[in-house]
């Protein structure tokens, strides 16, 4: 008998998805994690990658260089339940694994008649691009350097991401149409009033390629490197000499990719200096530990005063810090311990501060900064058909969210020029039977990423990738440990013989006794009363927040009571978009 | 009857120090010691003359298991603390138990550190932390007659000293991170190399590992720049890192160990953190500083114990000996007596 499949635009929907699946949720992109992990167990490698694509476009990339706000959320992670599932890892794996790239399917949508222009081909703009073109619009993407992938290309060293893997994909993503025009620096070779004229929308996604200094004296020695100018140099094969002692200012991915890629140049004494702690990183703990084997420092808890030398720089003064709160936007303030001054010999100084965008003239209101100021929700700029997107507009993010952004402009431009939209969110529903995880599964352990050893292996060439995946074995059995947080777990209280089974079998609280269910103002449940006054109680409910779908409570009921419906956040084109005058 | 619920986490010098002195100040307290290691509090210091044979192993015992239950401290022994819930002020154990406290002190304590290039031999190597560890030198002791100690931190030189005893070929590699965290300059090296020395020591001055491996049931080979070599026994001590691991994401300040004020206070009301796995802010060194030694980690968990019952006592300064030779802030004291 064929199951029934429904497809929901219900808020109360989304509210669930969004608190019940919480690796989705946490990805920019909105990546189907349960579905692609479950196709990969199930060695469907080819449709595990194709689930990817459909919301990240770049897998293989994503399964290397990934910050991971997935894992951060995922259930495996919280306090009693051990290690979250290496989300990232079983990505590659579906990328390294795959037959092929699929063909690209036939649009649903006929071209459109209309024309946009792409600035830059990062993350933001390949992802744009490509959605727009898939969708019946005319793309041209400019790129200002000699190729495409922008900060992928430029600012990630090859031995964390091989430009074979980015290759390939850039190459899939412009199957969808786009027309890729790289050595054109909009703004100098093009402006973007021209572009204005000669298209119906441009979207400015041009990165952040502007390095932050320290601001200290002595920054403009010989021997300080802007960090982005630096890694733009090596991946250009273009490196500077930096002598044996370097020390790497900054905290972010940039300021680890120098350092690896120092010690890679010959460096033989390299320190990660840092303001806050390594607690506070937001680099992934895998990237932390593969930088120590290297043999790089990192040291914490410093603050420079002021880089040293006479004729080129000859070390840095720092200050100790001490930490406090967490402030708003996420990070540690930090206060300098005044008479806590030390020195640090360098030969070289790479400033890895940060980076912001470098302004492109066009005609729009700007901001503080001078760039087009524009709505974050809408991308829309003071100027007719302008828009704004990826780091250009946040400041430096992640890949993810950058390819999320991306996405969801070219969905605003598409609408704003077409009056339709061409894609939707759904929550589709399926019926599912119990799931075959077994028990056991939560014991077993995460799969970390094999790297090459010894390390000195490594440093044999400038990109011998670090990471060498996981084997079809290890991705499988890490797969085994995902909880598959898309299954929704329900009583029927009405067949519900209140005989409290699946209470004694519960692995932790996350059946309860209720007397009543609280719902927010979209009709989604939110709480539970729970009572232990049997008297008082309402309804035994799973709290799908709370369940780590291990079955258990399906196995003993005696009343087959318990259902499971696969629920997945999916994207679908749009009635509207679909019907063309 | 007081509803206090204190929880010590560890129950090493500071940690049982803590809980005594908990108990000792507020005697119908409810007091917890949580261990991950099995049995009572032992001295760790001296390990090494355990494993010289100079002390049997019930002199390694500051009391006995029934002391705790004599002063009415709950021991709970082979259970590991994974997370701290500040807002819920409860630890969740690796066996998925939750613990409920009014106040914490945790003492974690350290543990041994192997630098990240050496992870992937770490096999072949022995640490010597523990009690469980100490048993399994002296065992692999009776069967070898050589050691090859790396590393330079405290216990190194005590163990050095336990080989010498034993009539035990010793080669000691001595490079700039010897001491780590702290570095060396040239001089101090070559002084705790000649000290070594004079003792019979064959000393390897600024070697790097390329390759370990095991060539048979008694013996490893180890291949440095410049020459290889064989030995029973590889011993790595390069010092301990505060485990603290387990707190990361708790909301409390973590560096190489807990950052903690000049009360031993981890920044949340009612929360401490004592011992090896705290770390302050010296003004005196003018830097930060994580307590080392036995001495300390008794007064530090006195300390602690003071501070969460509501006084406020000051960390006491540690000895200048501990920091300052020829301006290298290391401890004279691990190497002065060769």
């Amino acid at each position: 008998m064929a199951k029934t499949i429904k497809y929901s635009t219900d808020p109360e929907d989304f509210y669930y998805m969004g608190v019940n699946v919480p690796c989705q949720a946490a990805c920019p992109a909105s990546t189907n994690i349960p579905a692609y992990i479950r196709a990969l167990y199930e060695e469907g490698y080819d449709l595990s990658y194709e689930i990817n694509r459909l919301a990240n476009i770049l897998p293989g990339v994503l399964g290397r260089i990934c910050s991971r706000p997935c894992e951060d959320r995922c259930r495996h992670g919280e306090a009693e339940l051990g290690h979250p599932v290496n989300i990232c890892h079983i990505k590659r794996a579906a990328a390294d694994l795959k037959q092929g790239l699929s063909r690209p399917e036939a649009s649903p949508w006929t071209p459109l008649g209309k024309k946009v222009a792409v600035v830059g081909s990062g993350p933001a703009g390949l992802a744009a691009g490509y959605d727009l073109s898939t969708i019946g619009f005319d793309v041209t993407i400019f790129e200002a350097l000699d190729e495409a992938g922008g900060m992928l290309r430029y600012g990630i060293p090859e031995f964390r991401l091989p430009r074979s893997v980015l290759n390939e994909e850039i190459d899939r993503i412009l199957t969808g149409g786009a027309d890729l025009r790289t050595g054109v620096r909009v703004g100098k070779d093009a402006a973007v009033e021209e572009l204005l004229r000669d298209f119906d929308a441009v979207l400015l996604a041009a990165g952040c390629y502007k390095s932050i200094p320290l601001g200290v004296p002595g920054e403009s020695l010989p021997g300080v490197h802007p960090g982005l100018e630096f890694m733009m140099s090596v991946c250009s094969n273009r490196p500077p000499a930096i002598g044996d002692r370097v020390l790497v200012i900054g905290a972010g991915f940039t300021a680890f990719d120098c350092a690896r890629s120092a010690v890679r140049l010959g460096a033989g004494d390299v320190a990660i200096c840092l303001r806050r702690t390594e607690e506070d990183l937001r680099v992934t703990k895998d990237e932390v530990l593969e930088t120590k084997k290297e043999g790089i420092n990192i040291l914490s808890l410093m603050l420079s005063r002021r880089v040293l030398g006479s004729t080129r720089v000859e070390g840095v003064e720092f200050v100790r810090t001490s930490p406090g709160e967490v402030s708003p936007d996420g990070k540690r303030t930090i206060a300098a311990i005044e008479g806590s001054e030390f020195v640090l010999p360098a030969d070289s100084v790479i400033v890895a501060a940060g980076q912001r965008p470098e302004p492109i003239e066009a005609g729009a209101l700007k901001d503080a900064q001078g760039l087009a100021a524009a709505d974050r929700d809408s991308f829309r700029t003071s100027l007719k058909g302008l828009y704004v997107a990826g780091d250009y507009l946040t400041g430096p993010s992640t890949v993810i969210e950058s390819v999320g952004m991306g996405r969801r402009a070219a969905e605003r431009i598409a609408r704003d020029l077409t009056g339709k939209a061409f894609r939707e969110k759904a929550v589709r529903m399926e019926e599912a039977e119990i799931t075959d995880r077994k028990r056991t599964w939560d014991y077993l352990p995460r799969e970390e990423m094999p790297a090459v050893q010894p390390v000195q292996e490594r440093f044999r060439r400038l990109n011998v990738e670090v990471e060498t995946g996981l084997t079809p074995e290890r991705a499988k059995e890490e797969s085994k440990r995902c909880y598959l947080c898309y299954l929704h777990y329900e009583i029927d209280v009405s067949r519900c013989i209140y005989c409290r089974y699946c209470i004694d079998v519960a692995p932790r609280d996350c059946i309860k006794l209720v007397k009543e269910v609280l719902t927010n103002e979209v009709g989604a449940v939110t709480g539970f009363v729970e009572t232990t006054r049997w008297r008082e109680v309402n309804a035994v409910v799973i709290d799908n927040s709370r369940c780590i779908r291990c079955g258990e409570c399906m196995r003993v009921c005696p009343v087959n009571c318990i259902s499971v419906t696969r629920v997945e956040l999916t994207e679908r084109p749009a009635e509207e978009g679909l019907s063309h005058d | 009857m007081t509803e206090e619920r204190f929880v010590v986490v560890g129950n090493g010098p500071a940690g049982h120090q803590a809980a005594m002195t908990l108990k000792e100040r507020v005697p119908d307290a409810d007091v917890t010691v949580i261990s991950r290691h099995r049995g009572s509090a032992y001295r760790p210091h001296l390990l090494p003359d355990f494993v010289a044979g100079k002390i049997p192993e019930a002199d390694l015992y500051v009391c006995p298991t029934d002391s705790y239950k004599e002063k009415d401290v709950r021991l709970r022994t082979g259970q590991k603390v994974v997370s701290l819930d500040l807002k819920e002020r409860s630890v969740a154990l690796d066996h998925k138990e939750i613990v409920r406290f009014t106040g914490l002190i945790i003492a974690a304590g350290g543990k041994p550190r192997i630098p990240e290039t050496l992870f992937i031999f770490r096999e072949l190597m022995l640490t010597l932390k523990t009690l469980e560890d100490a048993k399994l030198w002296r065992e692999k002791l009776s069967r070898c007659d050589s050691v090859l100690m790396m590393g330079g931190d405290l216990t190194s030189f005590a163990v050095t000293n336990a080989l010498l005893q034993l009539n035990k070929k010793v080669y000691f590699m001595l490079d700039k991170e010897a001491f780590w965290p702290l570095r060396c300059d040239k001089a101090t090296l070559e002084e705790a190399g000649h000290r070594l020395f004079r003792r019979g020591v064959e000393v390897l001055m600024e070697r790097r590992v390329k390759s370990m491996a095991r060539v048979s049931s008694r013996e490893c080979e180890v291949q440095l720049n410049g020459d290889r070599v064989r030995a029973g026994i590889i011993g790595a001590f390069f010092g301990l890192v505060p485990d603290v691991r387990f707190l990361v994401g708790s909301g409390l300040r973590i560096d190489r160990g807990i950052l903690v004020d000049e009360y031993l206070n981890a920044g949340s009301a009612g929360v401490f953190a004592t011992g090896d796995c705290a770390q302050i802010y010296h003004p005196e060194i003018r830097d930060y500083w994580v307590s080392i030694g036995h001495d300390n980690a008794v007064n530090l968990g006195r300390t602690s114990a003071l501070n969460l019952l509501g006084e406020c006592v000051k960390v006491e300064a540690a000895r200048e000996s501990i920091f300052e030779v020829q301006g290298i802030r290391i401890n004279t004291s691990w190497w002065m007596e060769f």
